[in-house]
């Protein structure tokens, strides 16, 4: 009895205990079901404002489109603009100006004591890599930083030129990064293209003047592997000067007759347009 | 609650910024292109603008960055020789990772004026953006030089708009140096010198006034090839009474080369400078 009777107490206790328990869980569980609630709720709430405010947007350049259709050319602000907005204007398009130096290949800004030009290539349309070089101007012309590839002879040049003629610095060295930027380009396309035409590795040094590879060339449903050797001689050129094309000894001699029409096609025209006229050739 | 439902709201809210973010700038970039202040009005609003902020505490940060772009500005058009005089531009594409815009972009290149339009068209990768140049056309001032038409041609088809800018500008550069070299001697031995056509003509002519029709006449060209590589090409060409001068044949005959070779001697200036000197003192 006596255990009985200090065990009933206990399994009261331990009763109410887990009833607290309970209901404090279904606190908690009501408390997150809440948040959650208030979660969504302000989820769509924004979500509603979000699209509102996208609607209107789209009513504005809507409005603006057809604004612009109706009257050809220039479109006058709606009230007298603010002497901000004016300014920022400017600002703008001052700032659209100086972003097309970048198209003629040379751009610049002025810095604290001297100037920071960058040099941008191109491949036909297409732009490719910039680089940068941090000049100083005083006491003397001096190169403090730059981004110009190792491989670029950068120092030679800027021996040549720097002190006396910086255009001219800027000039040649742009013809370099221009022509090694141009190789690049070229050997990517090939390997981008016409890989089911080379045969293994096209294997080229950093400064891509010298490629070397094989391809296949069929011929009466014959297949034949040409190598080809490109050094290129002017570093300021993306035509190779030197092209050697070979094919077995054992070929035929229309076959070796077109390897050496390959190599001179490749010294003048660049190298995935010369596979673009085999393929349609 | 199924946690997806709160994903679902969350994707579409990030979606909505996108959109709008791109609305907004579609609606700036067009607000900017159709919109045109006169320099003159542009000095008013500066000055406006700076009664405006007197009385706040802020600096005129507007003001100071707008000097900045336009020192940095006339320092790239004084260095390249590229003036820029009217740019407008229209976005006709535009979305997360591709703008596509025409510009239409005119000015001069030294002496030489020039007309652009194109259409740029601007990729964001992963990690950059690359521009691609199409629908090229260009309207230069060249004269009647086939050369450069050749050239300007060539550019067109590839949209090679990089080249054609390094080029012309050292096209424009011979240019240029030919005009003031002519001016020079025209100054410098205006008895001896004349221009036939002008400044801005390809020759000149060099006639001693004490012996009538004998005539040498410097013809300058500058060459320009399909690559747009430019150089400078001189040639003498003489002109001699039918009497009168007969012992003096070999002599003149032989000028042509001997100029050739003065010009890889000298250079440009001295050459011409030498012949004018030999001209001048034929008695």
């Amino acid at each position: 009895m006596e255990g009985g009777k200090a065990c009933a107490p206990s399994g009261v206790f331990a009763h109410l205990e887990m009833l607290e328990m309970q209901s404090h869980e279904a606190a908690v569980k009501q408390e997150e079901m809440e948040q959650q609630e208030e979660k969504l709720a302000r989820l769509k709430a924004t979500v509603q404002e979000l699209r509102l405010q996208r609607d209107d947007l789209q009513a504005k350049v809507d409005l603006q489109q057809k604004g612009q259709l109706g009257k050809e050319g220039v479109v006058l602000p709606p009230a007298q603009p603010s002497a901000r907005a004016v300014l920022e204007w400017k600002i703008k398009s001052l700032k659209a100006m100086l972003r097309l130096f970048y198209l003629t290949g040379i751009s610049g800004k002025l810095t604290k004591k001297g100037v920071c030009f960058c040099i941008s290539t191109a491949y036909e349309g297409t732009y490719l890599d910039s680089y940068y070089l941090d000049l100083l101007t005083e006491p003397e012309v001096q190169i403090y930083r730059h981004s110009v590839p190792i491989f670029i002879p950068l120092e030679e040049i800027a021996k040549k030129y720097l002190q006396t003629d910086i255009r001219r610095f800027l000039s040649v060295l742009s013809d370099h990064l221009n022509a090694y930027v141009q190789r690049r380009y070229q050997a990517d396309q090939l390997q981008k293209h016409f890989s089911d035409q080379i045969e293994g590795k096209l294997q080229r040094n950093s400064l891509c003047d010298l490629l070397v590879f094989n391809y296949n060339v069929s011929r009466k449903s014959k297949t034949f592997l040409f190598k080809v050797r490109l050094l290129y001689g002017d570093l300021c050129c993306s035509l190779p000067t030197e092209a050697v094309v070979s094919c077995a000894s054992d070929a035929p001699a229309s076959v070796a007759e077109m390897a050496a029409a390959h190599s001179g096609l490749f010294r003048r025209v660049a190298l995935h347009k010369a596979f673009r006229s085999f393929g349609s050739a | 609650m199924d946690s997806s439902i709160f994903q679902v709201y969350e994707d579409e809210i990030q979606s909505l910024e996108e959109e709008i973010k791109l609305l907004a700038e579609k609606y700036e970039d067009s607000q900017q292109e159709s919109t045109f202040f006169s320099d003159e009005e542009i000095l008013m609003s500066i000055s406006s603008y700076q009664t405006e902020i007197e009385g706040h505490e802020f600096p005129s940060n507007l003001k100071a960055e707008l000097e900045t772009l336009e020192t940095d500005l006339s320092f790239l058009m004084k260095f390249t020789g590229i003036q820029f005089t009217n740019h407008s531009k229209k976005t006709v594409e535009k979305t997360r990772n591709r703008t596509v815009q025409k510009h239409r972009l005119s000015g001069n290149c030294h002496s030489l004026s020039f007309r652009l339009d194109f259409q740029l068209l601007e990729m964001q990768n992963k990690e950059n953006v690359s521009v691609v140049i199409t629908d090229l056309s260009i309207i230069m001032e060249s004269g009647e030089d086939s050369d450069v038409s050749k050239f300007v041609e060539r550019a067109e088809e590839c949209g090679n708009l990089l080249t054609f800018f390094r080029s012309f500008s050292s096209y424009a550069e011979w240019y240029e140096h030919r005009r003031c070299t002519f001016r020079h001697f025209k100054a410098k031995y205006p008895e001896i010198v004349t221009l036939p056509e002008g400044l801005l003509g390809d020759h000149i002519v060099l006639r001693n006034p004490s012996a009538p029709g004998f005539e040498l006449m410097i013809v300058w060209k500058i060459h320009m090839d399909e690559e747009g590589t430019t150089i400078p090409v001189l040639d003498l060409l003489t002109k001699v009474p039918e009497k009168g001068l007969e012992q003096k044949m070999a002599t003149i005959e032989r000028a042509p080369s001997r100029f050739r070779s003065m010009l890889l001697l000298l250079g440009i200036e001295a050459a011409i400078d030498n012949l004018i000197k030999v001209v001048g003192s034929e008695k």
